[in-house]
Formats: C-alpha cells, sequence, structure tokens
C-alpha cells in the first residue's frame, strides 16, 4: 500500500500522521559521532520482519543475515555459481544421496571456534522443529540426516538426489549461543553484539527505524574496508529518495523506474541501471484443476486452446511494453521465466519456435482455429456459445500494471478478443489467481534466485491448490507430463552443465505451450553518492546487483571516505514542524466543520 | 385544462421567477448545461479511438500545439480527448450515486419518520453508524472489494453518503406529519403507504431536489477521490486523470497541462452543482425564502 499512501500524502492527509515517527527515529542515528569513522547508510524501502534467521522472509532480513553469517557456500562473484564459503570443499558419494563437507576452520565474533557441529546443529533444528521451519523449511525436505563425524567434516544425506544441494539459503547458526534458546518461534534474537562469522556484526536494532553493523575484525577473508555499515528503513520511496539527495543515506535499492529516473541530474549520485533478476510475466488460466485433476474457477474455456494463447502471444508488442510501461528501463523478454541474468539457466526463442509481434499472424491462428468474428468485431467460440470476452486481473494502486492493461486492451481488440481490467487488492489477487483460479488472464512475476529450481517448480502439477481449496504455490495451473518429467530429471541431475540443458527445455515448454507469456525482466535499478561511497562491486561484477542480489560481496567490496568533522545538517526539525502544523490544522478545521454541522442539524431538528 | 395542470403551471413559473432571481443559480445552471452539452455530443463528434494507448499518436507528455490544444499525456494521447470522454465518466457517476443516494436517504428518512418508536430508532441508529463512519475510506473499500466498474463506484459512494440526507428528511417529515390535515387523512381512513406517499413525499420532494443537487457535487468530487487514490472505474474519468498526472510524475517534468485541466473541470462542475444547489434550496425550502 506504499503507492496508497504515497497519494494520500500528496493529498495533504497523512502528512501529520506519517512524519513524525520515522524522522525522529532517523535522526538519532544521524545525531552520533561520527567522525573520522568510515560509514555506508544503506536506505531500505522496507523494515526487517525478525532479527532470527529461522524466521526472517524479507529481502532486506535476509540480505542483513548474508552480512552477519556464513553460509555453507555462497555465489561465484562473476559466474554466480557456487563457491566455497564455510565450506571448504565438498564431495558426493557414487549414489549422490551423500555429501561431504569439509568445514573452514575460522572463529565466531566471541572467540569460540566454528565446527562442523554448528552447521549440523542449525540444519538440524530446522528439520526437526517446526518453529524453525518458517524461513527455510522446504530446503531442508529432502534430508535423511545431518551428522558432523568430527569438528570439521559435515555430512548429509538425502532420501532422492538433490540438485540444490550447493545453493541452500541457510545461515548457520553458533550452537553454542543458540541451543539456549527454548522456543525458537517466539525468539526475537535481539542480544547485541549478535556472535557471528560474516563480514560484518549487528549491534544494534531499533525496531521500524534502523539496524546498525560493525566490520568483524576477525572475518577470515579480511575485515571489510569500511567500519561501519547501517541499514535505514523507510516507509516509502519518495522519503528515501529525499534522503538520498540530502546525504542523510548513501544508498538506495530495488527503485522503481519514476524514482530511479526522480535522482537524474545531481553530480553527486550514480544512477545504477543494470540487469535484474526479476521476469514479469502474465497468467493465461489454461484450464484450471485441482491437484487432483477436479475442474475449478471460471477461467475462459476458449484459453484450454494452446491456440488461442499462442494467438495472444503474437498480439503483444513487447518492445512497446518496455518503452511505454517500464520507460525502456526493461528488457523484452524472447524467453521464459528465467532472466537474462542468469546465463547459465537462461533461454531465448530462436527461429520458428519465435513468437514475434505480428497481429495479422494471430487473426490468422484464430480464424483457422474456427473462432468467428462477430458484427462488433469480437470473436466467439467454435460452437458459437460464448463470445471471446476475458477479464484481466491485476493489482490496485499499480500504475505500471494499469498501463500494460491499457496496451493489452487495446492489442486483444485488434484480434478480436473483448478485455475488461479487474483490479483487485493484493489478498484477493493471490486467492484468485493462485486457489480459487477466477481469472482468465492476470499479471504476475518472480525475483528468480541463482538456483532456479524453486521458479520452476510453481508450474508443477503438484503445485495446483488440494481439492479443499488450499493453495499449493502453482503460478499457472499448469500441468504437462514433459513438463514434469523434465524437471523431476534436473532435481537429480548433478552435472551444471547437462542441468542447464534439462532447465532450458523447460522454459522452451513453457514458452510454447504459454501457460505463462514473459513480457520483459525488468532492470535492477539503485542509486548511490560517489561523494561518499567510492568504490562498490555488483554481484556478478559484470553489470550486476548491489543491494538484493545473492552473496555479501557488494557489502564487504565497499570502500568510503570518512566522515568529517563537524555537525550534522538537522533538516528532520523542519519536517516536524511542519506536520505538527499541518495537524493542527486539520484538527482545527475538522473541529470547525462539525461545529457547523452541529449548528446546521440542531437547525434542522427545530422548526 | 384542469385545474390541477393550471395550478402546477403557476407553480411552475413561479419557481422560475424566483430562481431567476438568484443570480449566482444562473451562472451554476450555464455552466452544468454547457458541460452536459459536451458530454452528450462528445460521442457524436470525436473518436474513441484516441483513447486506445495502442493508437495514440501523439509525443509523450508534449505540450499545447495545434494538433493537441491541450497538449499529451505520458502515452501520447490527447489531453483535450481525455477530458471530454472523461467528462461522461465523471458526470455520469456522479449522478447515479447522487440518484441512489438519495433514493436511500429518502425512504429511510421518510420511514424513520413516519414510523414512531423502534423502528426509527433502529433506522437512526443505523443512519448514526453511517454518518460517522469515514465515508471515504469505506467507499476506497467497497470498491477495491468488489472491483472496478462504473456500477461498483456508484454503489460505493452511493451507499456512504445517503445518511446526512436521511436525517435531513426525517426532520422534514416529522414536521409535515405534525401538519393538521395529515391527521385529519389518517382519521378519513388514510394507511401508511398513503400518508406517505401522497402527503410526505410531496412536501419533502422539494427539500430532496435541492439536497441532491449539493449531493451531485460531493459525488463528482468523491470519484475523483477514490478515482485519484487507484480505485477507478477502468474508463478515463478527471480524477483518474489527476491520478496519472501524478503516477507519471507531470508536475516534477512541468507538464501543467495534465494537472490543470482535469482539475479546473472538477472546479468548475463541483462549483456549478453547489450554486444550483444553493439557488435551488433557497427557492424550495420555506424557512430560507427570502435569505439569499
Amino acid at each position: 500500500m506504499t503507492r496508497l499512501g504515497a497519494r494520500l500524502a500528496a493529498l495533504g492527509l497523512a502528512l501529520s500522521l506519517a512524519a513524525l515517527p520515522a524522522t525522529s527515529a532517523q535522526a538519532q542515528v544521524l545525531r552520533e559521532p561520527a567522525e573520522g569513522k568510515r560509514i555506508v547508510r544503506l536506505g531500505a524501502i522496507q523494515a526487517i520482519d525478525s532479527m532470527n534467521p529461522f524466521l526472517a522472509v524479507r529481502v532486506v532480513s535476509t540480505s542483513v543475515h548474508r552480512w552477519m553469517y556464513a553460509y555453507l557456500t555462497t555465489p561465484d562473484s562473476k559466474t554466480l555459481a557456487p563457491s566455497p564459503d564455510l565450506a571448504e570443499s565438498w564431495e558426493t558419494s557414487a549414489d549422490k544421496l551423500t555429501w561431504t563437507f569439509k568445514i573452514r576452520d575460522t572463529k565466531w565474533s566471541d572467540g569460540a571456534p566454528v565446527t562442523a557441529h554448528d552447521a549440523a546443529w542449525t540444519l538440524n533444528k530446522i528439520m526437526t522443529d517446526d518453529g524453525a521451519k518458517t524461513a527455510n523449511g522446504p530446503a531442508v525436505e529432502n534430508f535423511a540426516s545431518v551428522t558432523a563425524s568430527d569438528d570439521r567434516t559435515l555430512v548429509i544425506t538425502t532420501r532422492k538426489p538433490q540438485a540444490s544441494m550447493l545453493e541452500l539459503p541457510i545461515p548457520i547458526m553458533p550452537r553454542h549461543v543458540w541451543e539456549k534458546v527454548g522456543d525458537i518461534a517466539g525468539f526475537e534474537a535481539e542480544q547485541y553484539p549478535a556472535v557471528g562469522n560474516g563480514p560484518y556484526i549487528a549491534v544494534e536494532h531499533k525496531k521500524n527505524a534502523y539496524v546498525k553493523l560493525k566490520a568483524n575484525p576477525g572475518y577470515w577473508r579480511g575485515a571489510p574496508k569500511i567500519d561501519e555499515l547501517h541499514v535505514i528503513f523507510y516507509e516509502n520511496p519518495e522519503a528515501a529518495n529525499v534522503g538520498l539527495k540530502k546525504g542523510d543515506i548513501d544508498w538506495i535499492g530495488r527503485l522503481a523506474g519514476p524514482h530511479f529516473e526522480a535522482l537524474a541530474g545531481d553530480p553527486d549520485i550514480v544512477q545504477w541501471n543494470t540487469q535484474g533478476r526479476r521476469a514479469s510475466y502474465l497468467q493465461l488460466n489454461p484450464g484450471a484443476a485441482t491437484a487432483d485433476g477436479e475442474e475449478i474457477g471460471d477461467g475462459h474455456p476458449a484459453l484450454k486452446d494452446p491456440k488461442v494463447r499462442q494467438a495472444i502471444h503474437h498480439a503483444i508488442d513487447k518492445q512497446a511494453l518496455v518503452e511505454q510501461v517500464q520507460n525502456g528501463l526493461a528488457v523484452p523478454a524472447d524467453g521464459s521465466i528465467v532472466p537474462p541474468m542468469y546465463k547459465d539457466f537462461f533461454w531465448q526463442a530462436e527461429g520458428d519456435v519465435r513468437v514475434a509481434f505480428d497481429p495479422a499472424r494471430a487473426n490468422e491462428i484464430l480464424d483457422d482455429a474456427g473462432y468467428r468474428k462477430g458484427a462488433d468485431g469480437i470473436r466467439t467460440m467454435p460452437d458459437g456459445n460464448r463470445k471471446l470476452e476475458m477479464r484481466f486481473s491485476i493489482h490496485t494502486e499499480d500504475p505500471v500494471e494499469d498501463k500494460l492493461a491499457q496496451f493489452l486492451t487495446g492489442w486483444l481488440k485488434d484480434i478480436g478478443i473483448g478485455l475488461t481490467t479487474r483490479k483487485l487488492d493484493s489478498n484477493k489477487f493471490t486467492e484468485e489467481t493462485g486457489s480459487t483460479a477466477l481469472y482468465d488472464i492476470a499479471i504476475s512475476g518472480w525475483s528468480v534466485n541463482p538456483d532456479p529450481e524453486e521458479v520452476f517448480a510453481t508450474h508443477l502439477c503438484s503445485r495446483r491448490p488440494t481439492a479443499a481449496g488450499e493453495g499449493g504455490g502453482t503460478e499457472s495451473f499448469y500441468c504437462d507430463e514433459e513438463y514434469e518429467r523434465l524437471y523431476q530429471a534436473q532435481l537429480v541431475e548433478l552435472d551444471r552443465a547437462k542441468r542447464a540443458e534439462l532447465i532450458r527445455r523447460m522454459q522452451q515448454k513453457l514458452y510454447t505451450d504459454a501457460p505463462v507469456i514473459a513480457l520483459y525482466y525488468p532492470n535492477n535499478l539503485e542509486g548511490y553518492r560517489s561523494d561518499r561511497i567510492t568504490s562498490i562491486t555488483p554481484i556478478p561484477e559484470d553489470k550486476g546487483i548491489l543491494y538484493g542480489g545473492s552473496g555479501y560481496w557488494p557489502v564487504y567490496s565497499l570502500q568510503a571516505v570518512a566522515t568529517p568533522a563537524g555537525p550534522a545538517a538537522g533538516g528532520s526539525s523542519a519536517g516536524a514542524v511542519i506536520g505538527i502544523v499541518a495537524g493542527a490544522v486539520v484538527v482545527l478545521g475538522a473541529g470547525g466543520y462539525l461545529l457547523a454541522r452541529r449548528r446546521r442539524a440542531a437547525a434542522d431538528d427545530r422548526e | 385544462m384542469s385545474e390541477a395542470t393550471a395550478r402546477r403551471r403557476g407553480a411552475l413559473a413561479r419557481f422560475w421567477r424566483d430562481y431567476r432571481a438568484q443570480r449566482a443559480g444562473l451562472y451554476g445552471a450555464a455552466i452544468l448545461a454547457a458541460a452536459v452539452l459536451a458530454a452528450l455530443v462528445t460521442p457524436l463528434v470525436t473518436d474513441p479511438a484516441g483513447l486506445d494507448v495502442t493508437r495514440a499518436t501523439g509525443e509523450k507528455m508534449a505540450p499545447p500545439s495545434p494538433e493537441f490544444p491541450l497538449g499529451t499525456d505520458e502515452s501520447g494521447r490527447s489531453i483535450l480527448l481525455t477530458i471530454l470522454w472523461g467528462s461522461r465518466v465523471s458526470l455520469l457517476i456522479g449522478f447515479l450515486s447522487a440518484l441512489l443516494s438519495m433514493v436511500i436517504g429518502t425512504v429511510v428518512g421518510i420511514t424513520a419518520g413516519h414510523f414512531r418508536g423502534w423502528p426509527s430508532a433502529v433506522l437512526m441508529r443505523i443512519t448514526d453508524w453511517f454518518l460517522v463512519l469515514p465515508s471515504l475510506v469505506l467507499a476506497l473499500v467497497l470498491a477495491a472489494i468488489l472491483g472496478g466498474g462504473t456500477s461498483t463506484i456508484v454503489l460505493a459512494i452511493g451507499v456512504t453518503s445517503w445518511a446526512s440526507t436521511a436525517r435531513l428528511i426525517r426532520a422534514q417529515t416529522l414536521a409535515v406529519e405534525a401538519r393538521p390535515y395529515v391527521e385529519r387523512s389518517r382519521v378519513l381512513g388514510g394507511g401508511h403507504w398513503h400518508v406517505m406517499t401522497r402527503h410526505v413525499l410531496p412536501n419533502v420532494a422539494p427539500l430532496v431536489l435541492a439536497n441532491t443537487t449539493l449531493t451531485v457535487a460531493s459525488a463528482i468530487v468523491t470519484e475523483s477521490t477514490l478515482a485519484f487514490l487507484g480505485a477507478d472505474s477502468g474508463q478515463a474519468s478527471w480524477g483518474s486523470m489527476l491520478r496519472g498526472s501524478y503516477d507519471w510524475g507531470a508536475v516534477t517534468s512541468g507538464a501543467w497541462w495534465y494537472v490543470l485541466p482535469p482539475g479546473l473541470c472538477i472546479v468548475a462542475v463541483v462549483l456549478a452543482f453547489t450554486l444550483c444547489g444553493r439557488a435551488l434550496e433557497a427557492v424550495l425550502n420555506p424557512r430560507l425564502r427570502g435569505v439569499s
């Protein structure tokens, strides 16, 4: 609802409500003496949900945990392929069911040694304690046992081979600190300094305001080159943008197009515009059914026909969408759900397979398939029973999706399909497109991890909802035998090149069957102050992401100038004064209005 | 010519004479007539294809030019054309939701005024409840739950704005029912329905009319606010134009031609309705007669 909040602020209604708490907390961070320290302040438009890595799911939280704790492996800074982190090396047994990791000889920040027992305890905790499953439960579902045969050797056995074993999204926790915790699900981990073994150590967290991290001097790769890293939470992107321009913060990630463009023209701000890890796509209801194969929902019957889905694909001008809807800050999708950033797994349609923008071809396909155009220009089903009038479900409060709907409506009209836009709030949207299937065409998207297993799983038969209507996390209600076969094959294929080939074939299947149609891959948009941050390395190093990507490389590589002596500028008190004045005006105005009403009502009652 | 017809004609002439005396009311009526005429003529003289983003011919956010007298929006569509087509949606939603609000308010008001005792108490508590609810928030939630569309916006505004009308009508009903001739009618065997429709309704009708005119004004503002906050009917309206100008940064890029026209149109039409409503009130409300 940030967009609604922003508009309310623009209306002047929320001025007095929103401005105060954030500014006072942030002012506190700014006031502390910082002379001579090299501090980098990162603005996040999201607050930490939990400092307990067993519970945290938000991007900002998992990012901070990435910086505080080592994982078994980390994506390579160039190729994103798994590379050694806490695990120095690893090997698999011949049956691919037993993995042996050699754990690096390092120390926790309190001086205790890091051992394989820490890793075994962490993974066992997630496997055995339902409260610890919240964040990363699915990652260990296939594990049979995890043991530490000595201080340096971790052995994991699985029930079936698991290709994603080297990309476990799980931070290894210090057992000697965490085994004292009784109820993991209720533990907020607010004890500072936190004991960790990553490049940074959390020293302070103020809920919904900020988290402060200090460089870990004992980090095994060597201490980071800055002294402190502060993450400051903003409620809306406009405020964060103003913060960056004023110099309250030095860096913001994950910007939307308009906010990114608003940063133009400032010589001290670097606009970071690189390939993103997200794919935006349409979902076309292919005749939704439950996991048991029972039909549900009210999807348009014409969409069961792959030819209709293909015709719709032909009617979409992806290049125009990128220019008009994304202001050119995206890459048109000639592939499927994996963005080109992941070179190993990316698949691009070429030759006859490629579906180009061609309304004439779309009309031809529909004509040949027997969908006749009526006098009003709208086609009917071959049996003449139903017109091709469809709904397009989008979210409320999203101008980009709104604009996209306007374009789609125009293009589909050209091929004889009527489209009306349905705007739904996000809960209802998730329900209607994920479990009850009350949609024809819907907008969706996915931020893909270096290991794309999860995004492919969202198109499996088993992900469709249960008979009781419980959502299983399907992104398309797709169910296809060959796709299932390929998925199972890639799951157990430990040869990366062969697995990538299987994954590319799955994308081709999705592309030609079109239960989803990829539109574009939005760019990763960020901004940072070059007068504060002198150097930062993205991941991957070639045109990669700074904040919100995988791994800790960008924050570990940070170099910054020391804070000069002198008082920090105090701009926030002006904001508070304006807020108070506005609040007083609103209260007085409302009071006066009510009073006037009251008088009038009394007069009405008299006569 | 029957006596009744002659009497009605006389009343109408008297009404027009009184209304003419309200100069502000005449200005309001003139603006309204122009706006309604423009809305009705638009489909006859312009092509709605110009609203289709896939057929837009202009540059993005181009300033006014001979081809586009009021410039273009973020997709290169003519602002003037959008204003004209938007007037249809804004006026339609304004009228329909005021009508809905008036019907609910009048029925509840007359019923609560006529049946004393517990029915009145129950209806008035419901009315009070709607009166204290923040109606904009309620309308926003309703529009979000029911999904977009002209009818849902009409419903959302109508359902949230009838409470003050009901209060007003109930007070007038109480006053009318206290008059001796209503008592006489009752004694002569007039039932509830007869009293409510034959005696009360004609007597509260002028008040209803004046109140409805004012409600249209606030309904148009509510529609624009809802559209600005993201709950629109899916068609171009003045409110959704304002939202578009905000979402696509018209102000920061200096595109005044995108912000001012829809804003001024809303102001003009709302002002016109208010002027008309006040004038009608002055003419029709016996308590305000002579005060102008």
